[in-house]
């Protein structure tokens, strides 16, 4: 009886490196909540991770990433944009509830390296809340110029800290490095009025959840509306 | 304690500070014949209060300085004793009123000019002319009838107030410069030297509770034969919250150098700081943190260096209602860092966003009527499904930032939905932007 005892308190005690690895303190820090984004993410984004947002021209990423953008600002954090191809409307982020004196805007000019150093000092700077790396429209001769190794730094600079990384793009980029990533398509544009007296109200689209920080749960897939 | 040294000559004054300075860093000069300062510490150093006046006796006698000394538990009543009796008075403590007695009251005005004259005709009404007199009332019924400056007064009279020096503060010298044996033409090696001297600037003004907001550098530049005087290169960097880490500042100036470097190597430098009231902000407790200020700078900076200073900061809408008009300024930590404004409607839906072309692409579109029936441009192709428009906007147009535009906005069957605008009075077509 004693030897067994002895057995157990040593397995109790030592364990073996696989599952060491896998005892990962998790963060501390509230989610952001987004209510417009329950259906899809009840429990709102978990800092310290990557979260993607990918969709073809017209299906709602860009409002999707304002509307996190305007969450975290109206919390009083600051944040980051940082725009590969100079598309970002400030009077149009205002209008989504952004509010742009809490906001640093980066304007790369398409050049892709400088916008990933750009996210690499930010991210370690530290302290901002939600960093956007908008990366829509660029080619993929461009995209697949990223080192798969980028994504992993990015993670390791963002995990344990209150920052979430968000990444805007046409397809998901960051792979297994991206704790959560949503797809959207175009669903149906509305208008008000009869034609040619047209009047564009808003859009719907389809937001499919393609990943999630626990696989556990089912991925949901929802409709969005996005008005003016 | 303190000793006060008074001389009839005002003169006399340079000769007096240099002799209190003999005795203590810390001297009050009320007036060019008047000079206070603490002995306390003396007491380990030569020894009782009667041995110190010997001691300033000797000194001043030395150094043929005709003045009176007196030595009281406070610089006022120790002031009072110096201008009033002659050679060398001593006062215990507890005992300033009855040295003080004697003097009259008219003494008392003319040490503290800042008291009103009508309160000496008052008191000389009532018939006291000694300080003994005002001493002898009660202080509260002086309190009563003449107020503040009343009690301050009798306590004056009664060598009853303490209060510390007024020592003026040393003028520091914020400006550093270093010549060079030799001129360096690398950045590393003159890092190095400006590092040394941005840690003294930096030393002096945490001593003095002091940041700096503007830093500037003159560069003496070495002489070539083709210019036989080269001008200095000279540069500014004005910080957007005062800083005292010579670490953080070293950086900025860095990258400055690295993006505008001088023409010719350098054989002197003169680096000077304006100081400024540190910034001292106290985090509310259910605040989102924010990035430190210093190393914020620092790491705009270097995007900055990289991507050019335009390129990089916080965007300003522009009071105007002309398209896309905005201004890049740097980020104002305390503005960011006040508690947010609380929007409950913030939140609870959606707002369609937009994404801009800069420059707009140039579009071939066809019409049918006045409406686009399709659109041509680079990168992007298709028929117009529904479009709503014209929206007919123009302004400014007293200046050359004039603009008249009608826009629609265009459906593709690409799947993509598009603001287009025609350019007036010119008829030219753009596609400003994607709504996304």
């Amino acid at each position: 009886m004693a030897n067994t005892s002895g057995l157990l308190r040593y397995e109790e005690f030592f364990k073996p490196g696989s599952s060491l690895a896998r005892e990962r303190p998790e963060p501390k820090f509230p989610a952001l909540l987004l209510p417009a984004l329950n259906p899809l993410l009840a429990n709102g984004l978990c800092r310290g991770t990557i979260a993607e947002v990918s969709g073809q021209r017209s299906s709602g990423r860009t409002s999707v990433a304002m509307h996190i953008l305007a969450q975290a600002t109206a919390c009083g954090e600051i944040c980051a944009v940082i725009d590969l191809y100079n598309n970002f409307y400030p009077a149009s982020a205002q209008a989504a509830g952004v509010e742009l004196n809490r906001l640093i805007w980066v304007r790369c000019r398409g050049n892709a390296e400088h916008a990933i150093r750009a996210t690499d000092l930010l991210l370690h700077a530290g302290g901002f809340g939600v960093v956007l790396l908008d990366l829509c429209d660029a080619p993929a001769r461009v995209l697949n110029r990223i080192p798969l190794s980028y994504w992993y730094r990015f993670r390791r600079a963002v995990e344990h800290t209150p920052a979430i990384l968000l990444l805007c793009a046409d397809s998901p980029q960051a792979k297994s490095c991206a704790s959560y990533s949503i797809e959207l398509k175009p669903k149906v544009f509305y208008w008000t009025g009869k034609a040619p007296f047209l009047l564009l109200r808003g859009m719907e689209a389809i937001a499919m959840l393609r990943r999630i920080r626990s696989l556990s749960v089912a991925l949901p897939v929802s409709s969005l509306q996005v008005m003016v | 304690m303190y000793a006060c040294v008074y001389v009839a000559d005002p003169q006399a004054g340079q000769q007096l500070l240099a002799l209190a300075l003999e005795f203590s860093p810390a001297v009050e000069q009320a007036s060019p014949e008047t000079a206070v300062f603490p002995i306390g510490a003396l007491r380990t150093l030569i020894g009782s209060p009667y041995q110190i006046a010997s001691e300033i006796c000797r000194l001043g006698h030395e150094r043929k300085l005709e003045a009176n000394l007196a030595i009281a538990s406070n610089p006022d009543t120790a002031i009072l004793l110096a201008r009033h009796f002659s050679g060398v008075t001593l006062v215990s403590a507890g005992e300033e009123h009855l040295k003080l007695a004697p003097i009259p009251l008219q003494s008392l005005f003319a040490y503290d000019t800042t008291l009103d004259p009508v309160l000496l005709e008052i008191l000389q009404r009532w018939g006291l002319k000694t300080c003994e007199d005002l001493a002898g009332l009660p202080e509260r019924g002086v309190a009563e009838r003449l107020g503040k400056p009343g009690v301050y007064l009798r306590r004056l009279a009664c060598g009853a107030i303490d209060r510390p020096l007024r020592v003026p503060a040393p003028v520091t010298n914020y400006e550093e410069r270093v010549e060079l044996e030799h001129a360096l033409h690398l950045l590393e090696p003159l890092l190095f030297l400006l590092g040394r001297a941005l840690g003294e600037l930096c030393s002096r003004l945490r001593s003095q509770s002091r940041a700096a907001r503007v830093l500037g550098a003159r560069f003496d530049l070495e002489e070539d034969t083709q210019r036989l005087r080269a001008n200095p290169y000279c540069c500014e960097l004005e910080f957007p919250v005062p800083l005292d880490q010579a670490q953080t500042i070293l950086k900025l100036l860095q990258l400055h150098l690295e993006r505008h470097p001088p023409e010719a190597p350098v054989t002197a430098f003169t680096l000077r700081v304006d100081p400024v009231e540190p910034r001292r902000i106290q985090g509310g407790m259910f605040l989102p943190p924010t990035p430190p200020a210093d190393k914020l700078q620092v790491t705009l900076a270097r995007i900055a260096a990289m991507v050019g200073q335009e390129n990089a900061g916080t965007p300003m809408l522009l009071n105007t209602h002309r398209p896309d008009a905005f201004q890049m300024t740097g980020l104002n930590m305390d503005a960011a860092g006040k508690s947010p404004n609380a929007r409950p409607e913030a939140g609870q839906k959606i707002r369609l966003a937009m994404r801009l072309f800069r420059p707009a692409l140039a579009a071939r579109i066809r019409l049918a009527g006045t409406a686009p029936k399709a659109v041509t441009a680079v990168g992007i192709k298709g028929t117009v499904l529904r479009c709503a428009g014209p929206w007919k906007t123009s302004g400014e147009w007293w200046t050359s930032t004039s603009w008249a535009r009608e826009e629609w906005d265009v459906a593709l069957d690409d799947g993509g939905l598009y603001r287009i605008y025609c350019k007036l009075p010119v008829v030219k077509w753009y596609i400003d932007g994607v709504y996304d």
